[in-house]
């Protein structure tokens, strides 16, 4: 009995106990297709879609899937509640400008072509993932320890400190953090010298006006549909496999009860910075991809890393469901439309007369208007989200079969207990 | 051996002496009883034992291990598993489930091999499953694997957590009132599952119950408590016939020793 060796089918649940022998070449044929639409897509992409805002468009869709992909990790799976997933995206977005601008001007500048692509967007990448993965190490790892809403405090104060430290560094060196530091520190030492350069590096990146690449001619946009739509796909998938797995059920076990967890040796604080790590990983990489978006702008400006956007990485989750990865995906998809959509609202003859004829009225905040009025409802008719924590493609769950044989002992050991009720 | 042994252990909460230097030793094996009334300290000794408090002088060793300085987590590892006295499932996590939480532990597979799918990572859930599978039909719930751990009967999910606790694969079991709400007959269905367990996987288990049927006719050897300190330890002919225990639990200073006591009267019909 406690050996445990017999395998035993019954009861499968939603978990994956056994490799179906037919399904590594669906998954083979899975992959081989995904990877011919992508590529196929790349290149055609500008003919199919003509308009570049709707081109625009769907990369950016792709992008906010990620997005949503990796806060659901740490404010679905494992229910810490972060609200500064933007300052990740900034990390991200920024070491991807800076990284493929420069790896662009060293391979010869030019047009971005496919080829180029596969050198310039992995590494942009790697470094993305790598700067946002050691930041969330460094803010998970004080917050985490402590229960509560703290993580929420320092994550939120964390995307505002990158916002500003990189918007306000314009006003010359003399003015910026890293300035002053180095005044603090004195001339002498390492410690001047160091916040010295830091200030030198960050007053570099443009300030409020955004950073276009080392000589300003713009950061090579070479993440077209092979990349965003590919890794938006490989990356749900390993966000799937997360939520299913080991891992995935500590995460649930956590949010539910921390002390029960603990209890059966699932170390909270442990598991909690892992998966901040995770999620920061992820926003790195949505953010380098938005930075290179083919069709997006050549610029990173600080303001797309404000607390907005922070904000609407938490909509997304929440309105998909939390803890739900398709959920996550709906959710990413639906905010980026529906912000659009009232874009293209406040852009229409009615709002624009009226915004003639009446000064006063704001109509910026129209948007957050309609933002508040869609989570109200949502909150209303439907707090757990769209799809609560299931998945959209879950499967069955399969009836307990037959029980596993019980090895003789228990059975005749323990006596048949008596039911309640 | 893989003894638990309490010397001199004190916990408190601002002014409230929970525990006061309380010492005692759990023989490797043994079944033994932790009782007193309401408010005695039993679950704060539990919760100092698996590192949920840390005492505040004193020292708890497991098998020869100073357990203060461990996470609790760590304390799971080293094989102290516990049930709650206020069940603590993971409620939106199937029965199934609840068990898989607790073999985090011994999997070789690590978060890279999930991603990935790797070979070990099915091997890893294909004998964690049967193993869990297995528990819970010891435990008689192998039917409703599949279902959400709170919609069981409260019996049930006392029965859940230990099954839990057992995939650990522990040394030493600590059962916080298992028998609390729960019938004559589950009571000794109980009994009956505590002994087997102990029998099967050679384990230690520590009792805090207040189910006198069950304390006296399970347990080897009982420590009582009361406001945090003791008043009695022995087997449990001896304590059932202390005096000190017995004005902890009717009041008084002077039993009445015509009216047969309480505790010996139940023990009795369980006996």
């Amino acid at each position: 009995m406690a050996s445990g060796k017999a395998p035993s089918e019954a009861g499968a649940g939603n978990i994956d106990t056994a490799r179906p022998p037919a399904s590594a070449a669906r998954k083979w044929a899975f992959g081989v297709g995904a990877l011919v639409v992508v590529t196929v897509l790349d290149f055609t992409l500008e003919r199919l879609v003509p308009d570049s805002s709707i081109r625009q468009l769907l990369l950016l869709a792709a992008c906010n899937v990620l997005v949503a992909l990796s806060l659901n990790v740490i404010n679905g799976m494992a229910g810490q509640f972060s609200i500064g997933h933007a300052g990740f995206l900034g990390l991200g977005g920024y070491t991807s400008a800076i990284v493929s601008a420069h790896l662009h001007e060293a391979l010869g500048g030019g047009e971005p072509t496919f080829a180029r692509s596969f050198v310039v967007v992995p590494v942009a990448l790697l470094a993305s993932a790598l700067i946002a993965g050691a930041f969330g190490y460094i803010v998970g790892l004080p917050s985490l320890r402590l229960k509560g809403d703290y993580l929420a405090i320092v994550t939120l104060g964390f995307a505002e400190i990158v916002r500003l430290l990189i918007a306000t560094a314009q006003l010359g060196e003399k003015q910026t953090v890293g300035a002053a530091f180095a005044e603090v520190g004195g001339a002498k030492g390492v410690v001047g010298p160091f916040f010295h350069a830091l200030s030198v590096a960050i007053t570099s990146l443009g300030g409020q006006n955004g950073y276009a690449g080392p000589k300003n001619q713009g950061v090579p946009l070479y993440a077209g549909p092979f990349w965003v739509f590919g890794l938006a796909l490989v990356l749900g998938i390993l966000a799937y496999r997360l939520k299913f797995s080991g891992w995935g059920r500590a995460l649930r076990a956590l949010r539910e009860d921390e002390i029960a967890a603990a209890a059966v040796g699932v170390d909270p604080t442990r598991y909690k910075v892992r998966s901040f790590v995770i999620a920061a990983v992820g926003a790195g990489i949505a953010g380098g991809l938005m930075a290179m978006n083919r069709d997006g702008t050549p610029t990173v400006q600080p303001d797309n890393y404000n607390f907005a956007a922070s904000f609407d990485a938490i909509t997304m989750v929440i309105l998909g469901g939390s803890g739900s990865v398709t959920g996550a995906a709906i959710g990413g998809v639906f905010i980026t439309f529906t912000i659009k959509a009232i874009e293209a609202v406040q852009s229409t003859n009615v709002v624009q007369s009226l915004k003639r004829s009446a000064a006063w009225l704001d109509l910026n905040a129209l948007r957050m208007i309609l933002y508040a009025g869609v989570l109200i409802a949502l909150m209303i008719w439907r707090p757990e989200g769209l799809l609560g924590e299931r998945e959209l493609f879950q499967k069955k769950r399969t009836p307990p079969g037959p029980r596993p044989p019980s090895g003789g002992t228990p059975a005749a050991a323990s006596p048949a207990p008596v039911e309640d009720g | 051996m893989a003894d638990l042994v309490l010397e001199h252990v004190t916990k408190n909460f601002g002014g409230l002496r929970a525990v006061g230097d309380v010492s005692f030793t759990v023989r490797s094996g043994s079944i033994f009883g932790l009782i007193g009334p309401n408010g005695a300290g039993k679950t704060t000794v539990f919760n100092l034992v698996t590192g949920v408090y840390k005492h505040d002088s004193g020292s708890i060793h497991f098998g020869g291990r100073d357990v203060r300085p461990l996470a609790p987590a760590k304390i799971a590892e080293a094989g102290i598993a516990r049930t709650f006295q206020n069940i603590r499932l993971f409620a939106q996590l199937t029965v199934l489930e609840n068990l898989l939480v607790a073999c985090e532990l011994q999997k070789r597979a690590h978060l890279a091999a999930a991603l990935l799918r790797t070979k070990v990572h099915y091997e890893d859930e294909r004998t964690m499953h049967a193993r869990a599978m297995e528990l819970l039909s010891v435990f008689d719930l192998a039917d409703v694997a599949d279902e959400p751990s709170t919609s069981l009967p409260y019996g049930n999910q006392r029965r859940l957590e230990i099954a839990r606790a057992m995939m650990l694969k522990p040394k030493l079991l600590l059962l916080d009132e298992p028998a609390a709400g729960m019938n004559y007959g589950e009571a000794e269905g109980l009994k009956t599952q505590i002994r087997w367990l102990r029998d099967t996987f050679e384990l230690t288990v520590v009792l805090v119950e207040h189910n006198m049927q069950v304390v006296m006719g399970v347990c080897e050897e009982i420590h009582v408590l009361d406001h945090g300190e003791t008043i009695a330890h022995g087997t449990p002919e001896a304590v059932q016939n202390d005096p000190k225990v017995l004005a902890a639990y009717l009041g008084g200073d002077e039993p009445d020793d015509d009216a047969p006591p309480a505790i010996a009267k139940e023990a009795d019909r369980a006996g």
